[in-house]
């Protein structure tokens, strides 16, 4: 047993030892099943709900693993639950997306597996090491995800895109994590928050700290950091895409908030205006830029560096409310962002790719499920109440006004009213356009089930959200937050 | 425990909704899915009416309470009530809808099913709005009310119907989402006063807000229902949605949903912001008496009678925003109760040229003439409409607009002058139109074998006069239970301004307003 | 005599070097070349931080770097080659399949 750990430290990261094994077993599985079986894909979802399952002792545990490496605590179940959650809808909606292109599914199930290996040792990590590990572990996954159609031109082009802006981003950010080590002498960012009061005014930690937030904010596709995601969200495979713009997405925000919040709440003077002036950038321009897209995907792409930006909000607040409004705004954009992106693997049919707007004419006619499913998300993404993205929308803004930034929600509603344009423009498609061409639509049992889950989610959560508001305070508290705002004031 | 008659009201229409959902959709089915929902929205309309003759038309309080919490950590409540502004509202509502359904049994052949559950949606969602009492609740109602309205114009309009529904739907989330922020800001404000989030109205009636964030939140809501009314600046949506709308869109859009603004001032901006309002009052009088000369300035030129319907409607509604900002009992009354009229007597207009337009496919003015001799019947019920919108003595119009022009005088005698030869000028408009449509001899060989009113049509429009009559000949059934509670929403805005009011009138606009 | 100042000058200008490069060269190989000098220059930081420190903790974090760098090395590389394959080209500028 090597020093400073103990046998107690493996039974908290259980979830993630039966995530690894789970991981191995489908690899396992492909070599032992026929080729072409479906039930790779059920392996993966049981290893994903064994999981889930090993999550429950964690319920209210709030300790350090290892000396500080890990925390085990609400904030980072939370976080788990919905990386776990998305995984196992983007595995749903994987099955019949890797059949039309022809790709393996063994190494593909094992990547997603790794890949949420990596949010969740993120979403816990106190420490940069470790932090830097799961990001890795996740980073490395999604660019061999990224690439996976490899006969594909754009997939390839996706994957060559994502990996050089991702490595690059990494060494950024390691850069300002070896000032924040060099002037703490620690990488435990408990230890180091303590460290840094009284060194508000060292140059060298201002660039650390402008390092970490230029670093993090590739990671979140924060605008003038953006440039990758629109390509690798058309280029990639759409499960793929589905599953970073929603899980990476919700883990850089983790570890971001681990960052700031745990880290450098000294600093908070500076970041909180660089993520302020982020987020108007971020939200304005990707909103704009959305506004003249034709192909879904990178419409959605800069739908999703807008609502990066809304999702700023909540850390430039800083305080438990506004963190517990990005928990519930990743967990309700999971399920409208998802949702949407399974109705474009649905429009994947042999004959069509169905990621155009075109594609989407007169979809009400073809299939009218899939069509009010997508108006649905479309107004949940828009934030029209009584979809789950207004509820979302509403409580960040309730805290970014909590807060006193009465001009960041100004600006955040003003820009959602402008998004309401193009999300609109693909209902027009789909209900006031004539049908389109191709072959007719249909879903599969899988699909099926994850658009049934997203649907769900996003009208529960839309009508009774009490118990996720609840939920998401609670953990948001763990988080240290309210000690930290506290100290500083 | 009692029967909670205003959640029905809400829930009702959407039952049905949800019924038609499982009613096959083909052919065969068409009269029963339009059966099932005129039947519910008769339900509704029953139900409006018991809650009226339940209503105790003395009290000025806020009746039929039901509350329940719903978001406990932000003090969100699904609270519900009425007073005697919302009650009337409420039944217009119920009276119009099965009226627009019944429009549309001729126009309407494609997606039945799909139109009876929008029309039934709208319906739930404009009762919700009328009878919330949590602003949360209100708001969610507010935007939830623009999908279904969006779909109607888009769906069901004429040519350029997908430009008309995305124009609608911008212009009026533009102005909401702005009044989402004041309203989460009231909330705060709530909180730092008393150490809880509320959304509660009542509670927040009785809130003391700071200037400067009186004025802010006060022209995020006015924006809001600036756009909703439409105040002369923001009207540009309107013409478009209502010519590009079915009729049963434009019937619904210009009955009732033109009224949530004008019910929001009167609801939210006036009575929680006192001390803005009558510091902007003035301007909005300005604008609302721009509107009126405006809009019944360019309804005169318009070709196309729909046209001409709405821009007489961003007319009428200046009417009404002048009521309310003289904010005297008489002015408020009448802005209430033109409200109501507005909606019968515009509603039953763009009825007729629905019909007009079912039988002939054109709404241009210049493609009829003579119409006396051919419709006799549809004439007839056109005269007594035309007459009640220009406001004719013994019939509804007159009553609200005598009342407002009353209020307006006592306010401003030179507004009230104003907003008077605004009554002229939609006489004029109006009539001639009128003249053009129904009168000489008929040139247009097509409009020699129109047919009259058929019992359909009948039934739509013997309510309609029958309302215009009664409301016309017996205003006082219906101003009772108005009564009350203006003098409360008055009392609560002289009372919240209180002395800073006089000191401002004094010092800033005294000069302005009592000359 | 060396002090904790040159080393950390010698890594700044690294990254500075590496960031120019990544910045500046159209050539996939020569961008991926940069972006290991940035992560060197993260190396020579962590441990000259940890002598001069006295404290192993940078040294095992710029083991961990050089170890993930290799992995990515590897994806990276492959990644690259696939695209090789397809295009035939390694220039930054032909990657112009999507553009806004």
């Amino acid at each position: 047993m090597p020093p400073g750990i103990s046998t107690s430290d493996f039974y908290y990261i259980l979830p993630e030892l039966v995530l690894t094994g789970g991981a191995l077993l489908v690899l396992i599985a492909d070599v032992l099943l026929p080729r072409g079986s479906k039930a790779l894909a059920w392996v993966t979802l049981l290893a994903i709900g064994a999981t889930i399952a090993s999550l429950v002792p964690f319920g209210s545990t709030h300790v350090e693993v290892a000396h500080g490496l890990l925390a085990v605590d609400q904030f980072a179940l939370f976080f788990k639950i919905v990386f776990l959650g998305a995984a196992a809808l983007t595995v749903l909606m994987s099955v019949r997306y890797l059949e039309i292109e022809g790709a393996s599914p063994g190494e593909y199930y094992f990547l997603i597996l790794c890949a949420t290996l990596g949010m969740m040792i993120m979403a816990g990590g106190i420490d940069l090491l470790t932090i830097f590990i799961g990001l890795e572990t996740m980073a490395v996954s999604f660019y061999i995800l990224a690439g996976f159609i490899k006969p594909n031109q754009r997939s390839n082009e996706a994957a060559v895109k994502y990996f050089l802006l991702g490595a690059f981003s990494l060494g950024i950010l390691l850069y300002g994590m070896s000032i924040m080590y060099g002037l703490s002498g620690t990488t435990n960012l408990r230890t180091m928050a303590t460290a840094f009061v009284g060194q508000e005014r060292d140059p060298r930690l201002v660039l650390a700290v402008i390092l970490v937030v230029a670093g993090l904010g590739f990671k979140i596709a924060a605008v003038p950091f953006h440039m990758w995601a629109p390509d690798v969200y058309e280029g990639a495979p759409t499960p793929v895409t589905a599953f970073l713009s929603v899980g990476s997405k919700a883990a850089s925000f983790a570890m971001l908030l681990r960052i700031f919040l745990e880290g450098l709440p000294s600093m908070s003077a500076d970041w909180r205006l660089m993520f302020e002036v982020l987020a108007i950038v971020t939200m304005t321009i990707g909103n704009l830029a959305a506004l003249t897209q034709t192909n879904i995907k990178r419409m959605l792409a800069y739908s999703s560096i807008a609502h990066a930006g809304y999702i700023l909000i909540g850390v430039v607040a800083g305080t438990p409310r506004g963190v517990a409004a990005m928990l519930i705004y990743l967990l309700i954009y999971a399920f409208m962002q998802l949702g949407a992106f399974t109705i474009i693997i649905i429009m994947r049919r042999q004959d069509v790719v169905g990621d155009e707007l075109k594609d989407f004419s007169g979809l009400h006619i073809r299939h009218p499920f899939a069509a009010f499913a997508m108006l649905l998300f479309m107004l949940s993404l828009g934030g029209i109440p009584p979809t789950a993205g207004f509820m979302g929308k509403f409580w960040l803004f309730g805290a970014a006004i909590d807060a006193g930034y009465v001009r960041l929600a100004v600006i955040g509603v003003l820009n959602s009213a402008i998004s309401l344009y193009y999300y609109i423009r693909l209902v027009v498609f789909m209900y006031l356009k004539p049908q389109g061409a191709g072959s007719p639509v249909t879903t599969s049992p899988s699909l099926g089930i994850a658009l049934a889950v997203a649907v769900i989610g996003t009208i529960f959560l839309g009508v009774y959200p009490r118990l996720l508001f609840d939920l998401a305070e609670m953990s948001a508290r763990t988080l240290g937050v309210a000690a930290v705002t506290a100290a500083i004031r | 425990m009692m029967f909670p008659i205003l959640s029905s009201l809400v829930a009702l229409p959407i039952a049905g909704a949800i019924l038609l959902l499982f009613v096959r959709d083909d052919e065969h089915n068409e009269p029963l899915v339009r059966n099932i929902a005129l039947v519910v929205s008769l339900l509704v309309f029953a139900q409006t009416l018991l809650l009226w003759s339940r209503f105790n038309a003395g009290s000025a309080e806020f009746q039929f309470v039901e509350r329940h919490a719903w978001i406990p950590a932000f003090g969100i409540s699904y609270l519900v009530g009425v007073d005697g502004i919302s009650l009337l509202l409420l039944v217009l509502t119920g009276f119009l809808t099965p009226l627009a359904l019944l429009s549309s049994w001729e126009s309407v052949h494609k997606k039945t099913k799909a139109f009876c559950i929008f029309v039934l949606l709208l319906e739930s969602a404009m009762m919700g709005v009328f009878v919330s009492l949590d602003l949360f609740l209100f708001y969610i109602f507010w935007d939830a009310m623009l999908i279904p309205m969006y779909f109607l114009i888009g769906i069901w309009g004429y040519d350029r119907r997908v430009y008309a529904a995305v124009k609608f739907m911008l212009y009026t989330m533009a102005g909401s989402v702005l009044m989402l922020l004041a309203i989460l800001a009231l909330a705060y404000l709530h909180n730092a006063a008393t150490g809880a989030y509320s959304f509660d109205l009542l509670r927040l009636y009785d809130l003391r807000i700071p200037p400067p964030m009186q004025f802010w939140c006060f022209l995020a809501f006015a924006l809001a229902f600036a756009i909703k009314v439409p105040l002369f600046p923001f009207h540009t949506w309107l013409p478009d949605a209502h010519v590009e709308a079915p009729t049963a869109g434009s019937v619904i859009l210009a009955g009732v949903l033109l009224k949530m603004g004008t019910y929001g001032l009167v609801r939210f901006a006036f009575p929680l912001f006192p001390l803005a309002a009558s510091y902007f009052a003035p301007y909005l009088a300005l604008l609302a008496v721009i509107g009126i000369m405006y809009g019944a300035l360019v309804a005169m030129v318009q070709p196309d009678m729909k046209k001409l319907v709405a821009y007489s409607s961003v007319s009428h509604l200046g009417f009404v925003v002048l009521g309310i900002a003289a904010m005297n009992t008489q002015g408020v009354q009448g802005a209430v109760y033109q409200m109501l009229n507005h909606g019968v007597s515009t509603g039953g207009l763009f009825l007729i040229v629905g019909m007009l337009s079912d039988r002939r496919h054109t709404r241009l003015i210049s493609e009829y003439g003579g119409l006396k001799r051919v419709v006799p019947h549809l004439v007839a019920v056109f005269l007594i409409v035309t007459l009640s919108s220009i406001g004719l003595p013994g019939l509804n119009g007159f009553v609200g607009e005598l009342l407002i022009l009353l209020g307006a005088f006592r306010w401003s005698p030179r507004a009230a002058a104003f907003a008077a030869s605004g009554v002229i000028l939609s006489a004029t408009y109006m009539l001639w139109m009128f003249q053009r449509v129904n009168y000489g001899p008929v040139n247009n060989d097509k409009n020699k074998t129109m047919r009259d009113l058929s019992a359909r049509e009948w039934a739509i429009l013997v309510p309609i006069v029958a309302m215009i009559a009664l409301m016309g000949v017996l205003p006082n059934m219906f101003l009772r239970p108005i009564g009350p509670s203006v003098e409360r929403m008055l009392n609560q805005v002289r009372q919240g301004a209180g002395v800073q009011i006089q000191a401002i009138k004094n010092s800033e606009f005294g000069s302005r307003n009592s000359d | 005599m060396i002090t904790p100042t040159h080393y950390m000058l010698l890594s700044s200008a690294l990254f500075i070097i590496g960031v120019a490069g990544v910045m500046m060269r159209r050539n996939i190989i020569v961008i991926f070349m940069s972006i290991e000098l940035i992560l060197n220059a993260v190396n020579i930081n962590l441990v000259a931080y940890s002598s001069q420190l006295q404290n192993a903790v940078g040294q095992v974090f710029a083991l961990f770097v050089i170890a993930v760098a290799a992995a990515e090395a590897a994806v990276g590389l492959g990644i690259i080659l696939a695209f090789y394959r397809n295009k035939e080209t390694v220039n930054i500028d032909e990657m112009n399949l999507m553009k806004w």
